[in-house]
């Protein structure tokens, strides 16, 4: 079938800002682990579409907020993570859970006026912790999160995300491509035997295959349209699921597996994809697993935070850095064949480029940009 | 004949048993020296490494020593473990210095220490066990480095500069004065580091950013 995403989807700035604006902002977007967060005063910063967030723990309480002092604008956090109260090193300015400034020598040096005083706060995005995975929201009015990634789905990443170490290694890599080639990547599974054939196919044999009862679905959805909103919050909760995915080509047999507590006991390939931009999987049976956050930075470029960890260790043991590092470097050739490819197509596309001819295969893809252009041109807002 | 065990892997393995036959040669008058060389794979597990260490005949000679010669991999620890394994079966495990190494007066230097060809260590520094320093490295005075890193050939480190446990730096660094690198890092991108490196960080020359580890 023919595709009917055009190719300034991924090459056009003017897109992607309206892309960020009607897909991005109203959307719960992954920001952190707990884990990261487990003292008072942790901290993880991110850029989420131009806004910098921080995610600070008060006393055990998670909040977000913006991270740019309302002073001067400097960034209240610099570091990507850590342990240190909200302050602003600038000029001492600092902040409590609500946001609400304390400001040293106010009355001698900056004399606000009541009205100007009482707006001097940080701006607060809504936060929801699902297990061990921490989201945030930019819209002013959040979706719950349930409407976007469905009751299965949280219940799936929170009891996996429940079994995750508290030792994480962790390293962004600088894509240069559009996200969206990324979860449409993700949703194909034909492509593992060719562009990962000396590295994760060896260890799973993934097999794709048609859905004739996808296939039904989409020409259904190609010829009724998408429907209401409420029908386009259900279609795009299908586009997030989790759980096992392939069968392993031999069962895992590292000497550290007998240092954690194993995620359920099945030699299987788990991967869960929550839509837009997270990707978790377990590719070693339930024994450590990764997590892809793609935040997209402009029409051609694409961040991928990428943090790997095992599961909860039973024990403390000499090795578990050394673990994890070797985890990571494994990760690193499987993950650089995928951002290869995907370099290569952005540097192929085009303003004249012709849409792509997609296989009944992938039926997921094709109803996912079905929804997808149908949001960009206003049939429908989330 | 007093003989040592030289056990390790690959490329680092040969070029110890070149490096203990030179050491011999070199002694004035040469000494004899009977080296028993096993090869070990490392992905071979604990229980094939403990076996293989367990048919070693005379490790209870008069005047038997041991070397490990292993490389890098991960974090320095599959040195540290097969040499820890060797330690506990009571061996002497003495540095090994290579000819036209200068070491000054002073340093501390301690077992399966290797220190390459022409690589220079300055007075008051300390080389902990197990530790690798390449060929043609410089070592400033009063340095500290701790067990099991690997130094790479060529590596310049300033003085009074703390290099942690199990820490690797690659080709083409250079640490400033007074610098510290933190426990089980890897720097392996050229240039040189005027900043202290928090312990468990990586920094790869295929990477943009470095990886870190954080909790435990």
């Amino acid at each position: 079938m023919r595709s009917r995403m055009p190719p300034q989807a991924y090459i056009d700035e003017a897109w992607f800002a309206r892309e960020r604006a009607l897909l991005f902002k109203p959307l719960w977007q992954f920001v952190g682990l707990k884990v990261m967060l487990d003292k008072h005063n942790a901290f993880i910063t991110r850029t989420l579409f131009g806004i910098p967030v921080v995610v600070q723990n008060f006393h055990g309480e998670l909040r977000a907020f913006e991270n740019i002092c309302p002073h001067r604008q400097n960034p209240i956090q610099v570091a990507p993570h850590g342990v240190r109260p909200l302050f602003c090193g600038y000029h001492g300015w600092s902040f409590d859970r609500e946001g609400a400034t304390r400001i040293p020598h106010e009355d001698a040096l900056y004399r606000f006026a009541q009205e100007e005083r009482a707006c001097i706060h940080l701006r607060r995005f809504a936060l929801e912790v699902v297990g061990n995975l921490v989201f945030v929201c930019l819209a002013e009015t959040p979706l719950p999160i349930r409407q976007q990634f469905g009751a299965a789905m949280l219940a799936s990443l929170t009891a996996s995300s429940l079994a995750y170490d508290s030792e994480v290694i962790m390293t962004t890599y600088e894509g240069h491509f559009n996200w969206k080639l990324a979860y449409e990547n993700l949703r194909d599974g034909h492509h593992p035997r060719y562009l990962h054939a000396r590295s994760l196919y060896q260890d799973v044999k993934f097999e794709a295959s048609i859905s004739e009862e996808g296939v039904a679905g989409l020409h259904r959805l190609q010829q009724a349209g998408i429907g209401d909103r409420n029908r386009a919050l259900g279609l795009m909760r299908s586009f997030s699921g989790g759980g096992r995915d392939a069968p392993m080509a031999a069962p895992p047999d590292e000497p550290y597996h007998a240092y954690v507590e194993r995620y359920r006991d099945q030699d299987w390939y788990y991967n869960w994809l929550a839509f837009p931009n997270l990707h978790i999987a377990s590719a070693n049976g339930g024994h450590a697993f990764i997590i892809e956050h793609h935040i997209p930075v402009a029409a051609g470029r694409t961040d991928l935070v990428v943090y790997y960890l095992t599961a909860k260790k039973k024990q403390s043991y000499a090795s578990s850095a050394a673990v994890l590092h070797a985890h990571m470097m494994g990760a690193d050739v499987v993950m650089r064949e995928d951002i290869a490819v995907m370099e290569q197509i952005q540097r192929t596309l085009h303003p004249g480029a012709r849409s792509p001819h997609l296989g009944d295969y992938e039926y997921i893809n094709a109803s996912l940009e079905l929804w997808y252009l149908d949001l960009m041109e206003g049939n429908f807002a989330l | 004949m007093p003989c040592k065990h030289v056990i390790g892997h690959g490329p680092e393995l040969a070029r110890a048993l070149a490096a203990w036959r030179s050491v011999a040669l070199s002694s004035a008058p040469a000494a004899a020296l009977e080296l028993r060389p096993l090869e070990l794979d490392p992905a071979a597990g604990q229980a094939a490494l403990a076996a293989a260490l367990d048919g070693l005949d005379g490790l209870d000679d008069e005047g038997a020593s041991a070397f490990v010669a292993l490389d890098a991999r991960f974090l320095n620890g599959m040195r540290l473990d097969l040499m820890a394994s060797l330690r506990l079966r009571g061996i002497a495990m003495p540095a090994l210095v290579e000819p036209g190494a200068l070491v000054a007066a002073g340093v501390r230097m301690d077992d399966n220490c290797w220190i390459g060809a022409g690589a220079i260590i300055q007075h008051g520094s300390r080389i902990s066990f197990n530790t690798v320093i390449g060929a043609g490295a410089i070592v400033g005075s009063g340095v500290t480095v701790g067990h099991s890193a690997w130094i790479d050939e060529g590596v310049v480190i300033g003085r009074g500069a703390r290099i942690g446990a199990q820490v690797t730096l690659g080709l083409g660094v250079i640490v400033g004065h007074g610098r510290q690198i933190g426990k089980l890092c890897i720097v392996d991108k050229a240039g040189r580091i005027e900043q202290d490196i928090a312990a468990r960080t990586f920094i790869h020359a295929t990477h943009a950013q470095p990886i870190v580890i954080i909790g435990a």
